[in-house]
């Protein structure tokens, strides 16, 4: 079987193209996210809100309103807990992040474990994008291009916020509203990503392609080149994996980045660990 | 109607929890005019700073900003700040051009794109504190005198009318800071209001028009000829008068 028809052959199914389609835009979502995450250390955060829409989004199927607003609701919700807990408390930030979202996580399994017709939630933990049904979609590629034309209209704002905060207020920017803009993207994101790899392994969309980037350049246009590259690249090649070893897909598309990273931690000219060698 | 003051405290009183920081402070300083802060380790200067830039609020006491509340001359971009000790991360994938071009984002759009007149001021920035040729180096890989000089930069390239400078020699070699020293004068009669603390007295007698002594309150303000005596720079530096290549006839 040649390299090529092994590529084309299954976009003969619907359902192939669909999941290629749906999967590299998360990729490139994902990337674009990952470079904020990674530079301004929301690592463990974006974790916590990715655990924490779990209760959001069973309760948005038993009232039968969009998965997307469940989500969104306990994602931001959690980390104004966070926020609220660690003002009242002299408690370290991750150590409520780590009690914030544990709790939600497993408010979440709860109402799993009491919510007939339970299959589907499945899916939320571990993804389901070879059999994702078209109003989802449709859904998920309506926010997946919002996300992207915000992150790209405030490039630059973004950027600043995380570099240097007191400049950005000094200049009259205000920095609060891009708090809460740049968490309501990541919690957007993570809806996102949800279809595609589930609850359990969003965090390493979020990460492993802005921690890529990072090691191969000082540039930070070009980070987001490449952490949206090793998105979409990764997410593509692991929905073709997936199909040819009937494996996880969200799995395979982790296991990609996880794959780019070790190769750029070997190769990178400068901050690999090669680089001496 | 006169001119509002470039910038006005009334009565300012600032404190950390329940320690008093500032007590009492009232200053008006106009523009056109290099303005000295001078005072111990402790006594005050960048919690003034903090203050004027609306970063700790007041517990008693108002600021303004050529008459305005400290927020909207910051949307306006007349106030420009060099902090004493920049808190950015170093490892951030940025060049030092593109800092300096930080500052040039209040006069761009909401896409925050550089135009051909933001590019030349990012240029002459840089070269009258001579990093030019550095421009590309990231952020961090500069030496801690040439990342002061790069934040300076960034200052100068916002192009404000107030320039809120704490410590901005400390660091720097005495060649670049002559010629700071030479940007500010010209600033200044450009009509533009300096703000800038240093412990390099004898630098600041020759310069400032006028200086600011400081511990907690303002012991002294006024023109440098007058204020700048030996029982001034007695009160504030804890009964020891510092040693100074005594001008004149004191
Ligand atoms: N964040 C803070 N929390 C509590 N106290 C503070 C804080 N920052 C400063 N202080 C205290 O307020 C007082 C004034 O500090 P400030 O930094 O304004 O001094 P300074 O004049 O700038 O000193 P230096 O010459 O060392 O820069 C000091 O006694 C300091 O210990
Ligand atoms: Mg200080």
């Amino acid at each position: 079987m040649g390299l090529i028809h092994g590529l084309t052959a299954p976009l003969q199914y619907e359902f192939m193209v669909k999941a290629l389609v749906l999967s590299g835009l998360v990729g490139v979502v994902c990337g674009v996210l990952s470079c904020y995450l990674t530079l301004k250390g929301w690592a463990l955060l974006g974790d916590a809100v990715a655990h924490s829409v779990t209760p959001g989004v069973v309760l948005a199927y038993v009232l039968h309103i969009p998965l997307a607003v469940g989500a969104f609701v306990f994602g931001v919700g959690s980390v104004l807990i966070i926020g609220w807990i660690q003002s009242q408390t002299r408690l370290k930030e991750d150590t409520v992040i780590g009690l914030v979202f544990t709790g939600l996580f497993a408010l979440g399994l709860v109402l799993i474990s009491k919510t007939p017709s339970n299959v589907d939630f499945l899916h939320i933990l571990f993804g389901n994008l070879l059999g994702i049904a078209t109003p989802d979609m449709i859904q998920t590629v309506g926010i997946g291009c919002l996300t992207l034309v915000v992150v790209f209209v405030l490039k630059n704002d973004l950027l600043l916020f995380c570099f240097d905060p007191t400049h950005a207020r000094s200049i009259g920017i205000d920095i609060t509203r891009l708090y809460y803009i740049l968490l309501t993207l990541v919690s957007l994101t993570i809806v996102v990503a949800l279809q595609a790899v589930g609850i359990i392994l969003v965090v390493a969309m979020l990460i492993t392609p802005g921690a890529t980037a990072y090691l191969l350049t000082d540039r930070f246009d070009r980070m987001l080149m490449l952490a949206m590259l090793c998105g979409l690249g990764a997410a593509v090649l692991g929905t073709y994996l997936s199909y040819y070893w009937d494996a996880a897909t969200g799995g395979c598309i982790v296991l990609m980045q996880t794959l780019w990273f070790l190769l750029a931690m070997g190769l990178a000219p400068k901050y690999g660990v090669g680089r001496r060698v | 109607m006169p001119h509002p003051m470039s910038v006005e405290l009334e009565n300012v009183t600032v404190t950390y929890q329940e320690k008093v920081a500032l007590h009492g402070v009232n200053l008006s300083l106009k523009s056109g005019s290099i303005v000295g802060l001078l005072g111990m380790n402790g006594s005050g200067k960048s919690t003034l700073f903090k203050t004027i830039m609306g970063f700790i609020r007041p517990r008693i006491g108002r600021v303004q900003i050529e008459g305005l509340p400290i927020s909207v001359a910051q949307k306006r971009g007349l106030v420009a700040y060099l902090p004493q000790t920049e808190q950015v991360d170093w490892q951030f994938p940025v060049s030092v051009y593109d800092v300096v071009m930080m500052g040039r984002y209040g006069y761009m759009n909401v896409l925050r794109l550089p135009r051909p007149v933001d590019r030349r001021m990012v240029q002459e920035s840089l070269q009258r504190v001579e990093m030019w040729a550095l421009r590309n180096r990231p952020i961090g890989e500069l030496s801690g005198g040439q990342k002061k000089r790069a934040f300076l930069a960034r200052a100068l390239a916002q192009q404000a009318k107030i320039l809120l400078l704490d410590e901005p020699f400390n660091g720097v070699d005495v060649k670049t800071e002559r010629a700071i020293i030479q940007l500010l004068m010209e600033l200044r009669n450009l009509g533009q209001t300096i703000l800038v603390s240093s412990h390099d007295l004898v630098s600041i007698s020759t310069f400032c028009d006028q200086v600011i002594f400081i511990n907690q309150t303002i012991l002294a303000y006024g023109a440098t000829a007058e204020v700048f005596t030996p029982e001034n720079l007695t009160r504030t530096f804890g009964g020891i008068l510092p040693p100074l290549p005594w001008r004149g006839d004191v």
